[in-house]
């Protein structure tokens, strides 16, 4: 016994002798990559931050200073503009209806995908066709359909309405088209988590009397909620940062400018890069602070459920 | 537990990705976005810009590289070709550097290309709103002694684009105005104003025109202001004066148009091409649209024979303007061969090549003379109209925080015209919002 101890012991420290350690071969060999994550993810970051302290002149080429007080005169003037609290409410609604409605929707796909019947094959490719659709190109097809006189919307509603020129109908046009292209992303997404289940489970609950209202809700839900929270983040990372569809559909106006498109605006269009950093840094700091809260959250719950 | 950690790598790789995006479009935009530092004293004057030489194109050699966006209509390739035959003796040849076909993206294009000095582009194809803020950030050369060579061949309001800080910064190539479109089939005579227009379109089927917050909309909204007097900056650029008498007034008609149903309805969501395809549905009497709608509305059959243009009329107790378009052709400073790229902007504003810019391609030159050649005439029969709204039109404001002047109008005057304001107060938030832009660093 003894012996095979020293000798387990010490084979470790002859290895360790002939080359690399191996805990410094593993920083060697994740070297690359974090170099390149450095790089392409962290770099622009800091950058942005960087930006974002200081004011450029619009006036004089290659003028710049820090914005004062302290390098965070823009964060001061970006918390203090109606601008960017109206771009984060619309933002956070936006986000919150789409993704609840699309969660809703897709959930209901997938499980119709999911159970076997004739032509399966054939309604799981109809049903990507809105997510293959390219979003310009869904902003400009809803921009149609909307129309008082040249869209349909209103024939089939029997209302009179300027869609994209009200408030809130702009906005929720916006969320309609949103939902229209990406629940089907949802479905897919969930349609991979169920498939995972194993079917035994349900035979077993359905031999002891479970309904199923109960098995949805004791097995499948439980069950899918690793790829549900996965998709969950995934879409309302993306609905935090909504761009294109309110550029295209109404360029910012009835109240759907959201926080991404007044960055945009504020450093493409009118060249303030300081501003436009900014308003990027807190666009970044609300997606990250909406993450950690979806992990303490949700997070906490699937723990609860799985020890159940 | 196992699915907590899951969760929190995929979690992991989202926020990376959420940064990236975030990040990048920052560092795109920025390229080295001016981080020079302060030091220069001299603020918000073009003093100690670089001055081309005229006698620089004689006998220039190299290659220019002109850069542009998409050439769509294939102009600028047939006018380059005929360029390097007629100079390939001399050893002096030109190629193309084709942007994106969005404005924005060409102008990012180009700025960020200026930013990190890069000589590339020699000559640009600048949008007549982009020419100030170059020259103010001096990106580009002043070519007045060039231009004031051909001053008296080019139709004075085209000039005005290329003008600022009493210099001239590019060279006119391309102009545009905008008409008015109407039914000849509902319209006996072209109306003698504006508010004649909106009383005969109040009669038949109305008007449309572009009321969705864009540019546009400050097209549209400065044509019917700048007839009826109003301002949008004091003369030397430092002040904004758009919440005027002359100003509300003319917002005031406008809004009225939309209220009595004057104007269709949902012109506040519309662009050019919503107004285009409205109006070759047969659904309105009047439309406000640029020329290019004219050869498709030739082709749309329910209106196709029964349309004419005109040049806006005046506004009553005011007179006649309009917006003007365009593209000039401006130096970069950072070009090694000025001479070369020179003697190509020289080439391509000379009649011949205008008129082939005419003729072929339907696109408004800048010289005045084209537009009384006989076979241009023949070709285009709205070609005296045009030249007359192009010599009407005034430049919309010329400065370095142009963009905001406009989002200042556009998003504003929307507001009005969608009833959500007044007039009034809708000018005064305008009015404020330029001015602190104007103020900005």
């Amino acid at each position: 016994m003894a012996e095979t101890a020293t000798l387990r012991a010490g084979t470790p420290t002859r290895r360790r002798s002939r080359g690399i350690p191996e805990r410094r071969l593993a920083w060697l060999m994740v070297a690359p990559s974090i170099v390149l994550i450095a790089i392409v993810a962290l770099w622009p970051i800091i950058y942005a931050i960087w930006l974002s302290l200081h004011e450029y002149s619009l006036r004089q080429a290659g003028l710049s200073r820090w914005a004062s007080p302290a390098g965070f005169g823009n964060y001061q003037d970006a918390l203090q503009s109606s601008e960017f609290w109206e771009a984060t409410r619309v933002t956070l609604i936006f986000t919150v209806a789409s993704v609840g409605f699309e969660t809703a929707l897709g959930l209901a796909m997938a499980m119709a995908m999911h159970s076997a019947f004739k032509g399966q094959g054939l309604l799981r490719t109809v049903v990507l066709v809105p997510w293959a659709v390219l979003t310009v190109v869904t902003a400009i097809m809803w921009r149609t359909i909307v129309d008082p006189n040249l869209g349909f919307v209103n024939t089939l509603l029997g209302t009179n309405t300027v869609w994209l020129g009200e408030e809130p109908h702009a906005l929720i046009v916006m969320i309609f088209a949103d939902v229209w292209k990406t629940a089907p992303f949802m479905a897919l997404l969930l349609l991979a988590g169920l498939q995972v289940i194993p079917n035994e489970i349900y035979e077993a609950a359905r031999v002891d009397g479970a309904t199923a209202w109960q098995r949805f809700r004791k097995i499948t839900l439980p069950l899918l909620m690793p790829a549900l929270l996965v998709a969950l983040i995934f879409r309302t990372l993306d609905a935090l940062r909504i761009f294109d569809l309110p550029k295209v559909l109404t360029n910012g106006a009835n109240g759907t400018t959201s926080l991404s498109l007044l960055a945009q605006r504020t450093f493409q269009e009118n060249r303030l890069y300081g501003e436009g950093a900014t308003l990027s840094v807190l666009t970044f700091l609300i997606v990250m602070a909406v993450s950690f809260a979806y992990i303490r959250l949700v997070g906490g719950n699937i723990r609860g459920m799985t020890e159940d | 537990m196992r699915w907590n950690r899951h969760v929190a790598v995929w979690l992991g790789v989202a926020a990376l990705m959420g940064g990236v995006v975030a990040g990048c479009g920052d560092d795109d935009e920025g390229g080295g976005g001016g981080g020079g530092g302060a030091g220069t004293e001299e603020t918000g004057t073009t003093e100690g810009a670089k001055v081309i030489d005229p006698k620089s194109m004689d006998g220039a050699k190299g290659e220019v590289t002109f850069c542009l966006g998409k050439d769509t209509s294939g102009d600028k390739t047939a006018l380059t070709k005929k360029f390097n035959q007629e100079f390939k003796s001399q050893g002096l040849s030109a190629k193309m550097l084709e942007f994106s076909t969005s404005a924005d993206e060409q102008r990012a294009q180009f700025v960020q290309r200026q930013e990190a000095k890069s000589g590339e582009c020699d000559v640009f194809y600048s949008d007549v709103i982009w020419t100030a803020e170059f020259a103010s950030q001096k990106w580009i050369f002043d070519m007045s002694p060039y231009v004031q060579t051909r001053e008296s061949e080019v139709i004075p309001a085209t000039l005005e684009s290329v003008n600022y800080d009493g210099k001239f910064w590019g060279m006119p190539q391309q102009t545009d105005a905008a008409f008015l479109y109407f039914r000849t089939d509902q319209v006996k005579e072209p109306p003698g104003n504006w508010q004649e227009v909106y009383d005969v379109a109040g009669q038949n089927d109305g008007i449309v025109y572009q009321g969705a917050p864009y540019e546009g909309l400050t097209c549209d909204f400065l044509e019917i202001a700048f007839a009826a007097g109003g301002q949008v900056l004091n003369e030397d650029g430092t002040k904004a004066v758009i919440d005027s008498p002359e100003n509300v007034k003319a917002l005031q008609f406008m809004v009225d148009g939309v209220k009595d149903g004057t104007a269709a309805r949902g012109v506040t969501t519309y662009m050019e091409e919503e107004a285009r395809r409205y109006f070759e549905s047969g659904k309105a009497t009047f439309m406000r649209n640029w020329p290019y709608a004219y050869a498709l509305g030739e082709k749309a059959p329910k209106v196709k024979g029964k349309f004419d243009v005109m040049p806006f009329p005046e506004f009553e107790g005011g007179g006649k303007a309009g917006i003007l378009g365009g593209h000039n052709l401006v130096i970069s400073v950072y070009s090694d061969n000025p001479g070369a790229a020179l003697a190509y902007v020289d080439f391509l504003t000379q009649e011949e090549q205008q008129i082939i810019e005419f003729r072929d391609f339907t696109l408004a030159p800048t010289v005045a003379s084209v537009y009384d050649n006989k076979e241009v005439k023949k070709k285009y029969p709205f070609a005296t109209d045009l030249k007359e709204a192009v010599s009407q039109a005034k430049v919309r404001p010329v400065s370095p925080v142009y963009p905001q002047i406009s989002q200042a109008i556009y998003k504003n005057v929307n507001e009005a015209l969608a009833g959500r304001t007044s007039p009034e107060d809708a000018l005064k938030k305008a009015q404020s919002e330029m001015q602190s832009a104007l103020e900005t660093f």
